[in-house]
């Protein structure tokens, strides 16, 4: 059956949330995946959003624009508000957080701030760290949803608007503040599934997309990632997957509409 | 305490005794009728160079018609509180009325960060989190609030977070500065003419920015009398000593939504998006300028067909309404 990349990404996604957590959802295709988990694997997880909503159930169809709205918040066990679910957060209480992401390097830092060296002339600026610094600081595990394009994939950020293991070097976010043991757990895009080396902190590729080579996905990225061997196939969504994404979560398509390329 | 790291963003220190001061010589204790339209309300309240912020978001409860009035009077040089925002800080920028943004979040769209670039606005760097956490800060009067957000991020270099060793685990710590916003601007679902308040759902912090501002300005979609207010007091989200200015304002949130009460609308979004890209001059003058006020902006840019589809839209109603 064929699908959409942006399909891909969120079935891939929906399958790494763990039932009977608190899972700190963020915007976008996180959101789309939260219910789809929530209809097949992870029927009791706790969704958690940045306004305070605690276990909320999203109506569907999905509308878009509607974290802190009626429809993204209802059936909620509790309504609280930002700095009590970040409170939370960093009290240890969130298991996982999930995020759309901008860029990403080897070693997970997520930049959704500049292109650019100058920090007062950049040549792209994005809309900032918005809660994502907090999910990355403070939840247990962090999975980043994002596009598999060169350029969001390389060597160092230019800029750490959320951290992931910062240098790379041991006990790197621990000297810095963070929380221990925490950090990135899963990079999920359009090709691929990535982890990360328990050693080195870097990027390891963990599962390539059915028909996809090795060579293939790491030619669309501008560093080079450790390897799983063997590499696991994906499993590709399943009719069931995508029938609940069409015809329940989104059927106007407008966030699965994106054809695989 | 030694600074470990200090970001280099620009922000103003508050003084916490100057902030008691204006909080006993300022603020009302008397129940006095604050109801006022949006005019002068931000004539009186909103000063040139005013740091502003406000809650919560531009899809839900944020407050539109009030960030459109200081556009049309043409306010200057304000620092906004642009966290989560995807609205009110473009349209103040194109208005030209900031000087200066304090980013969490800053928007979707095109525009301010094409502003950015070409350095014609200036950044503050922080994270939605991090920004409520000055909040509450300045709502307690201490002068700053310890985080383990921003830590080993660049987000911190160009905030104005300082890191120290906790004098207690003496892991490094972040500390966030207390904000004292000189202008909050709040819009609730309901609240009497003293400003006793109710904004039910979830939200970022209307009560902590109420209560760190100098001044708050209250939009509300209903009046209600103060004996409703008595009968049922566990709803007052804010009591009325933290407000300014009340002003009636149905829709307040147009183009966003108030839960529960009227959804948010979509169609206008998309027409501002592409505003965004086509450039913002004839959004304002169709939207701000060209009308005098919120009233004539609902009767004749938005109509009460539209208005009567984003109240039957809102069939969420229980635990809002």
């Amino acid at each position: 059956m064929e699908f959409s990349e942006a399909e891909f990404m969120i079935v891939q996604t929906a399958r790494l949330l763990e039932d009977g957590r608190l899972v700190f959802i963020g915007y976008g295709m996180p959101q789309i995946a939260a219910i789809l988990a929530q209809r097949l694997n992870a029927p009791d997880m706790v969704q958690v959003y940045e306004f305070g909503a605690i276990g909320s159930q999203p109506e569907t169809p999905f509308v878009r624009f509607t974290m802190g709205g009626p429809r993204n918040c209802a059936h909620s066990l509790a309504w609280t508000n930002m700095n009590t679910i970040f409170a939370c957060a960093q009290l240890g209480m969130v298991d996982l957080g999930v995020l759309g992401a901008t860029q990403v390097d080897m070693f997970g830092n997520v930049n959704s701030t500049i292109l650019g060296k100058d920090f007062h002339h950049p040549t792209k600026r994005f809309p900032g760290a918005g809660g994502a610094n907090e999910v990355l600081s403070y939840c247990w595990k962090t999975i980043v949803v994002i596009m598999h394009e060169p350029r969001r994939f390389v060597p160092r950020v230019d800029f750490i608007s959320s951290p992931g293991f910062l240098d790379g070097s041991p006990g790197a976010r621990e000297r810095a503040g963070l929380p221990r043991g925490t950090g990135p757990y899963r990079v999920v895009t359009s090709k691929a599934l990535y982890g990360f080396d328990e050693a080195t902190r870097r990027m390891k590729l963990l599962g390539v997309r059915d028909g996809l080579t090795v060579e293939a996905v790491v030619k669309e990225m501008e560093f080079e990632p450790l390897v799983a061997d063997p590499m696991p196939t994906l499993e590709s969504p399943t009719a069931e997957e995508l029938r609940i994404l069409r015809e329940e979560i989104d059927p106007s398509g407008v966030v699965i509409g994106r054809r695989a390329g | 305490m030694e600074v470990l790291l200090a970001g280099q963003g620009e922000f103003r220190v508050e003084d916490p005794d100057a902030v008691r001061e204006h909080m006993r010589d300022r603020k009302a204790r008397a129940l006095v009728n604050k109801v006022m339209d949006e005019a002068e309300a931000v004539r009186r309240f909103v000063a040139d160079g005013d740091y502003v912020s406000f809650d919560f978001s531009s899809f839900t409860r944020g407050p539109a018609s009030l960030i459109r009035e200081i556009i049309r009077q043409r306010k200057r040089d304000l620092w906004y509180a642009a966290k989560f925002t995807l609205m009110e800080a473009t349209l103040l920028a194109a208005g030209g009325c900031l000087r200066g943004i304090d980013v969490g979040f800053m928007g979707l769209g095109h525009y301010l960060g094409r502003v950015i670039e070409e350095g014609r606005l200036k950044v503050c760097e922080w994270t939605n989190g991090t920004l409520n956490q000055r909040l509450v800060a300045g709502a307690m009067g201490v002068p700053f609030f310890p985080t383990r957000a921003l830590l080993g991020s660049d987000t911190l270099k160009y905030s104005g977070a300082k890191v120290v060793e906790d004098p207690f685990t003496g892991k490094p710590i972040a500390l966030v500065p207390a904000v004292n916003p000189d202008v909050g601007l709040v819009h609730v679902h309901q609240c009497d003419i003293y400003g006793n308040a109710r904004c039910p759902g979830p939200g970022a912090a209307p009560l902590e920015t109420a209560m760190a501002s100098k001044k708050t300005i209250l939009t509300t979609e209903e009046i209600i009398s103060t004996d409703d207010i008595r009968k049922a007091p566990g709803k007052t989200t804010i009591p009325y000593f933290l407000v300014d200015a009340v002003v009636y304002a149905p829709f307040g949130c147009h183009p966003g939504g108030t839960p529960g009460m009227y959804e948010m609308d979509i169609a206008h979004f998309q027409e501002w998006f592409a505003a965004e890209r086509t450039g913002m001059d004839r959004y304002l003058e169709q939207y701000i300028h060209s009308v005098a006020s919120h009233t004539e902006y609902l009767e004749k840019r938005v109509g009460v067909a539209r208005l009567m589809e984003l109240k039957r839209a809102a069939q969420i109603k229980d635990g809002y309404v």
